[in-house]
């Protein structure tokens, strides 16, 4: 029984013994086996048959390339004609689709006919000729290519105050339409659930002929449709839902429901072209506050901490009530954080307390840091000395950001993890942007900031986390989901 | 043919064409619109035998009705009507009601439903015009418990609305020139929701 699995260092042996004897003076060295099998952009397979390596092969897929290449195959000459060889290419083909490739190329010697053959079979057509490539013998090299067709996949996004629907194509962003209800919330001074729900009703026509348009595609041209169902506001998710849902029918298209706060963490790969796996996700904003773990996008998310109380959007519109500046808070604070101290008031970093590791290491709370703020502010109004904004702001947020940011770098390090992607509205937060660049730096970590349309809430990263579920070959969620307000993170897909 | 979508009290959905109800799907979960939406209208086509190519128009049902569930099949039905291209027309439930249960030798009568918190979505007929249509003697309105009491001497129907009256009532009016352009939903009433204002923590 053939078994076609991924390659593993302890298999580096068994592959150059196989290389040597199969590719003899062309082989590679050892060096470059272990250098190319183990780069983060490659993916070696390796063909066993009772415990021994008869075949393998390698695919390099440069993150945002959309292209991969066959680097190398070879089977062993005692298993050849079994299939194994095809096994191996169609691995590599859904590794290809699944990492966004839109085309797949690779050389073979002209005179190979069988593999030339085998290669057809998967519709790889010859594109050029590289002539006397192999030498000494001076055979040509077939330079062919496959094209991969990546799903056209529509995402709405209703969780929130924003109404979103993206369109894109695998790995790439084709349309990103939004409609906020962000103003007619100012005068309540936060998101109240039924005037969005509302707000969404009335923006879903305009916004899904403005995603058509912005991407000159009609909807029958779409693979599959991808909606939020949570987590969220009941109200607000069921208008996306029930739009979902019929455009589904209306078009007999495949339907995924699918979580927001993966959505944040897919909307890095609309961004780079890819998704670099492990990563530590910092989700911020009015009403999430969630620092992830993802060893895989579909089948591993770990939820590390969130907050216990207040979100951290939340902290800032409510602190910005305190110093009488308008919603959303976090855009005002900044403002007047410019000409402030962040070092004049030493405000109260939540769950930051070695008492707090033991239970709390990754969770966030901000209720009793906006209460210190208010607090102070109230004191100083009392005995009417005059309440240094700018002084408050800087402090606040510094307190806030230094949190936030302490505790992401602090899990990329204890996990292992050299890349921090970070998500939601908070991160249009200046000083945010600066300490996370200035730490990650410091710990040697990547720091990922999508840019900002695709950092607040948007359509387009429920259907970039709808393309990757399509990709990967999974089934649709079906017509039955309802919304889910607390959804777990573990959940990527309700089916 | 028309696709007819209510929300207003379970999931409903059919197929209407010349008056004639081709496919019927009903849901009865009040609380599972979201869950139900898809079903409903895909057995509805179902039943009917058609496809949704087929479908020429849809009507939705705009309320009055629990907000959550009501938003549901009006952002199906609008979701629907946007993606095949097709006109989108929207009936005030009381209407389809009234229209489908006239009650004969009588000056008014009224349409009542459940508004919730103790009070009742309304609105008093009058007649119906040369269309079949019920006339309107009021404006769609919310009244309190005693308010109601004021009209207790007229005939009062409190039948739900569903897809098919929403369906029938659609074609008629279509047919009779009336505008069913405004697909907002008819709440009816603001969001309970006032200003914020700034709270001291410290006494």
């Amino acid at each position: 029984m053939i078994q076609i699995r991924d390659l593993t260092e302890a298999d580096v042996e068994a592959v150059y013994q196989l290389e040597k004897k199969i590719f003899k003076s062309d082989a590679w060295s050892k060096q470059n086996l272990i250098a190319d099998s183990q780069a983060s952009h490659t993916h070696y397979f390796v063909a066993e048959e009772n415990q021994e390596v008869v075949g393998y092969a390698g695919l390099s897929s440069p993150p945002g390339s959309f292209q991969a290449d066959i680097n190398t195959i070879a089977i062993a000459e005692s298993h050849r004609r079994q299939g194994i060889a095809h096994q191996l290419v169609e691995r590599m083909i859904h590794m290809a689709t699944r990492n966004g490739a839109e085309n797949m190329f690779l050389d073979v010697r002209a005179d190979n006919l069988s593999a030339i053959k085998l290669y057809e079979s998967f519709s790889f057509d010859q594109i050029d000729v590289r002539k006397n490539y192999y030498q000494p013998a001076g055979v040509d090299a077939l330079v062919m290519r496959k094209r991969i067709s990546q799903p056209l996949v529509m995402g709405i996004e209703t969780s929130c105050d924003e109404t979103g629907v993206g369109i894109v194509r695998g790995n790439r962003l084709i349309s990103n339409a939004l409609n906020s209800s962000m103003e007619i919330h100012a005068r309540f001074g936060g998101v109240v659930p039924e005037v969005a729900a509302r707000a969404h009703l009335e923006a879903l026509k305009p916004t899904i002929d403005s995603a058509l348009s912005e991407a000159g595609i009609e909807i029958s041209d779409l693979d599959a449709i991808s909606v939020t169902n949570g987590p969220g506001l009941s109200g607000a998710l069921m208008v996306g839902i029930g739009a979902a849902k019929a455009i589904a029918v209306a078009h007999d298209k495949p339907l995924y429901a699918v979580n927001h706060l993966v959505g944040h963490v897919g909307a890095d790969i609309l961004e780079r072209g890819s998704l670099q796996t492990p990563s530590i996700a910092l989700l911020v904003s009015g009403g999430h506050t969630s620092l992830l773990l993802v060893r895989d996008l579909l089948d591993d998310v770990e939820l590390l901490g969130e907050t216990i109380d207040d979100a951290a959007g939340e902290a800032f519109d409510k602190v910005a009530r305190v110093l009488g500046l308008p919603y959303p808070g976090g855009p005002e604070i900044d403002k007047v954080a410019i000409n402030g101290n962040p070092q004049a008031i030493r405000f109260p970093r939540g769950l930051n307390l070695p008492k707090d590791m033991a239970e709390h290491q990754y969770d966030f709370s901000f209720s009793g840091l906006k209460t210190a703020v208010a607090r102070y502010v109230e004191k100083a109004e009392d005995s009417s000395e005059e309440v240094q904004v700018a002084d408050v702001a800087a402090s606040f947020r510094e307190a806030v950001v230094d949190v936030l940011i302490s505790k992401a770098v602090k899990a990329c390090i204890e996990y292992d993890v050299p890349r921090l992607i970070l998500g939601g509205g908070v991160t249009a937060n200046a000083r945010l942007r600066e300490v996370a660049k200035l730490k990650c730096d410091e710990a040697g970590i990547e720091l990922r900031i999508p840019k900002f349309s695709l950092c607040t809430d948007n359509g387009a990263m429920i259907a970039s986390l709808g393309a990757q579920l399509v990709m990967a070959g999974r089934k649709p969620s079906g017509l039955g989901f309802g919304s889910e307000s607390t959804m777990d993170v573990s959940k990527v897909q309700s089916l | 043919m028309i696709l007819a979508i209510d929300t207003t009290a379970g999931t409903t959905a059919a197929v209407v064409d010349k008056q004639q109800v081709l496919g019927f799907s009903e849901f009865e979960d009040r609380f599972g619109h979201a869950e139900n939406i898809g079903n409903a209208i895909e057995q509805a086509l179902q039943q009917a035998k058609v496809a949704a190519a087929d479908i020429s128009s849809v009507a939705i049902s705009r309320g009055p009705a629990s907000y959550t569930g009501l938003r549901v099949g009006m952002a199906a039905g609008i979701a629907f009507a946007t993606s095949r291209s097709i006109p989108l027309v929207a009936v005030v439930a009381l209407d389809a009601v009234a229209t489908a249960n006239p009650v004969e030798n009588s000056e008014q009568w009224m349409v009542v439903s459940d508004a919730k918190r103790g009070e009742f979505f309304s609105c008093r007929y009058s007649g119906v015009d040369e269309s079949g249509l019920a006339i309107r003697f009021s404006e769609p309105e919310v009244l309190k418990p005693e308010q109601v009491e004021k009209y207790s001497d007229l005939a009062r129907v409190d039948i739900n609305s569903d897809a098919k009256l929403i369906g029938m009532y659609a074609e008629k009016a279509i047919e009779a020139g009336v505008d069913l352009s405004d697909a907002t939903a008819l709440y009816l009433r603001s969001p309970d929701v006032t200003p914020s204002t700034k709270k001291r923590v410290t006494g």
